[in-house]
């Protein structure tokens, strides 16, 4: 401190203002940690939205059909206007659809120690949309094998319902794959039979899939119906949980699996918690700003002779406002520091909470908290500013 | 270097303007190096005049100008810097901050601004003053008398071109006046200064250049 600073600061103290300038830096305290932590909460549910990590815990990836109810019977083909207006929407990333095989087909064991047959129905989606990485999935006349993708519910139910009351071995992923099947379609001139091999197993589409490439030959091969029929679609969207996407669905009559759709309820939850903490924290700021520049106002007039008398003396009223910013303004950068670090502990805290459960947000604050504290700082820095010289103007 | 441009203060116009005076409602041009001497009996405007030079009071008719410029027109953080290297006061009130130590209250003025003197000189004059004893007391308890003299080297610490003084020995004895008195001729040498004194008699306490009845 220099030798001006250490005088004025003996002329110039805190005196009847003190108990307030306690309650404005504790309100103040309060407002920043609020603030600060309803913009990490959203930065942090905005991650686990857009997270890689958290596709177990979040889908990305909706299959949409119409609701079936006795008007609907025999209409739930999706019509190209809904798909346009799907497309419109803010929540849609992407809409690939998802087209029915119109041709009878059944599929087969080859092997006499796991013997099975059933007859099936395929459908084929974009590959973009296909969740099974590594493997070739397209088809053509020429190719030894139809890939074929299964829900993995399907390989659940295999073993650990249908092989037990069938007395027939348990299958690991890799020996299914392994497993050359026979698809078989049927028409009335006869049957036709390929090779086909499960090729993997997808969480996000619940039914048997086949490349585009296949099932359109099928149709065209050996269905009488040839006009284009869309079953289903799938929107690959950035917020499954967006309430905004469950009032669509309501609306247009569509629905998807609502075990996805679920995440829009908490969605609520969570933008209602951090609207709360944030219309807290600001009005809390606000109430808290105006305490400390009540406090700058008595300290200012507590010393009012004070500071007539250094004017008289020679010291400018821009020399008394840089002490002043210089005495009230380093706490609130120990204040913003303190809320800071509190998030940043708390973020750590919470990064290994949700770690446990295969949750991944970040273990570090976001640079938009930190931008935001600056900013604080600033918007404070300014009404301090503003307060001493209309003060000592006055 | 000043220039007084027919002054009149306005509360006080009725009763001055019946008076005969020297320096009320006349021009008077006072040169870098001139020392004036103005003499009034109490009542006659002696504070008012020293507070209207020194920029404090502007309620006044006519002009002050301080190297060309009305002090009227100033703005607080011009007149600001023209109180921190340019003119320096001596109060007849003595002005001082009751609850810092002598020594604070004269450091306050030579840390104001870039300083004239190191802090040495503070003690140096306070032994030539004979306080250098009551430097670390606090002025609230100090006699009028040492007031008054930590007052007078307040005003000498800092740099100045025109030093204005309001009765500035009232409460000192003769022996203390010229011993007072001869610091603030040297220090107004020293700078080649103008200086305006003001009291309630005459006195040759200075080589004055103009002797003024207010």
């Amino acid at each position: 401190m220099n030798k001006l600073d250490f005088i004025l600061k003996k002329i110039i103290r805190d005196g009847v203002g003190r108990s307030k300038k306690i309650s404005a830096l504790v309100g103040l305290s309060v407002a920043i940690f609020l603030l600060l932590t309803s913009i990490q909460l959203q930065i942090n549910y905005h991650d686990l939205l857009n997270n890689k990590n958290n596709k177990d815990s979040i889908a990305n990836f909706l299959v949409i059909n119409k609701i079936l109810t006795d008007a609907t019977l025999g209409k739930t083909s999706i019509e190209d206007s809904i798909i346009k207006d799907i497309q419109l929407q803010p929540f849609t990333e992407a809409v690939g659809e998802l087209s029915p095989s119109k041709f009878k087909a059944s599929i087969e064991s080859n092997s006499k120690r796991f013997p099975f047959y059933t007859d099936i129905s395929f459908e084929s989606v974009p590959k973009e949309f296909v969740d099974v990485n590594g493997t070739v999935w397209n088809w053509s006349e020429q190719s030894p094998y139809v890939p074929i993708i299964i829900p993995t519910l399907f390989l659940d139910f295999y073993n650990f319902q249908f092989s037990l009351s069938q007395d027939l071995p348990q299958l690991t992923p890799d020996i299914v794959k392994m497993i050359v099947f026979k698809v078989s379609t049927h028409t009335k001139t006869g049957s036709t039979s390929y090779n086909a091999k499960i090729v993997g197993f997808s969480d996000r589409i619940s039914s048997m899939i086949v490349p585009e490439e296949f099932l359109n030959w099928g149709n065209q091969q050996f269905s009488l119906d040839t006009t284009k029929t869309v079953s289903r679609v799938i929107i690959k969207t950035k917020d499954p949980g967006s309430p905004l996407l469950s009032e669509y669905l309501k609306k247009h009559h569509l629905t998807t699996d609502a075990d996805k759709t679920r995440f829009s309820k908490y969605r609520k939850v969570v933008d209602t918690v951090v609207y709360i903490a944030g219309i807290t924290g600001g009005l809390l700021l606000a109430f808290a700003l105006l305490v400390f520049t009540l406090f700058i106002q008595i300290t200012i007039a507590s010393c009012k002779e004070e500071i007539t008398l250094l004017i008289i003396l020679g010291a400018s009223p821009t020399q008394l406002g840089k002490f002043l910013i210089k005495r009230f303004f380093p706490i609130n950068i120990w204040l913003v520091s303190g809320a800071v670090t509190a998030i940043c502990f708390l973020q750590y805290f919470l990064f290994k909470v949700l770690e446990i459960q295969h949750i991944y947000i970040d273990r570090l604050i976001s640079g938009y908290t930190i931008g935001f504290a600056a900013l604080l700082l600033l918007l404070i820095w300014w009404i301090n500013k503003r307060s001493i010289q209309r003060y000592i103007y006055q | 270097m000043l220039e007084l441009n027919h002054l009149m203060p306005i509360p006080l116009r009725d009763r001055l303007s019946k008076k005969e005076s020297s320096v009320w409602n006349n021009q008077i041009l006072v040169s870098t190096e001139e020392w004036i001497k103005i003499t009034a009996p109490s009542g006659t405007g002696k504070t008012t005049l020293m507070h209207m030079l020194y920029g404090i009071r502007s309620d006044y008719d006519g002009a002050i100008l301080l190297d060309g410029i009305n002090i009227k027109n100033m703005s607080i953080n011009e007149l600001a810097s023209i109180r921190q290297i340019k003119m320096s006061v001596i109060f007849q009130d003595l002005r001082l901050f009751p609850h810092l130590t002598a020594f604070e209250n004269i450091e306050l003025k030579r840390v104001l601004q870039k300083p004239y003197y190191e802090s040495d000189k503070i003690i140096e004059m306070a032994e030539v003053l004979g306080i250098s004893n009551i430097l670390s007391q606090k002025a609230a308890i100090c006699s009028y008398g040492e007031q008054q003299r930590i007052s007078i080297i307040r005003a000498l610490i800092q740099p100045f071109t025109l030093l204005l003084m309001d009765e500035p020995f009232s409460h000192l004895d003769n022996n203390n006046k010229a011993i007072a008195a001869k610091l603030i001729a040297q220090e107004c040498i020293k700078r080649n200064a103008a200086l305006i004194i003001t009291d309630l008699e005459d006195d040759d306490l200075f080589t004055y250049s103009r002797k003024l009845i207010l």
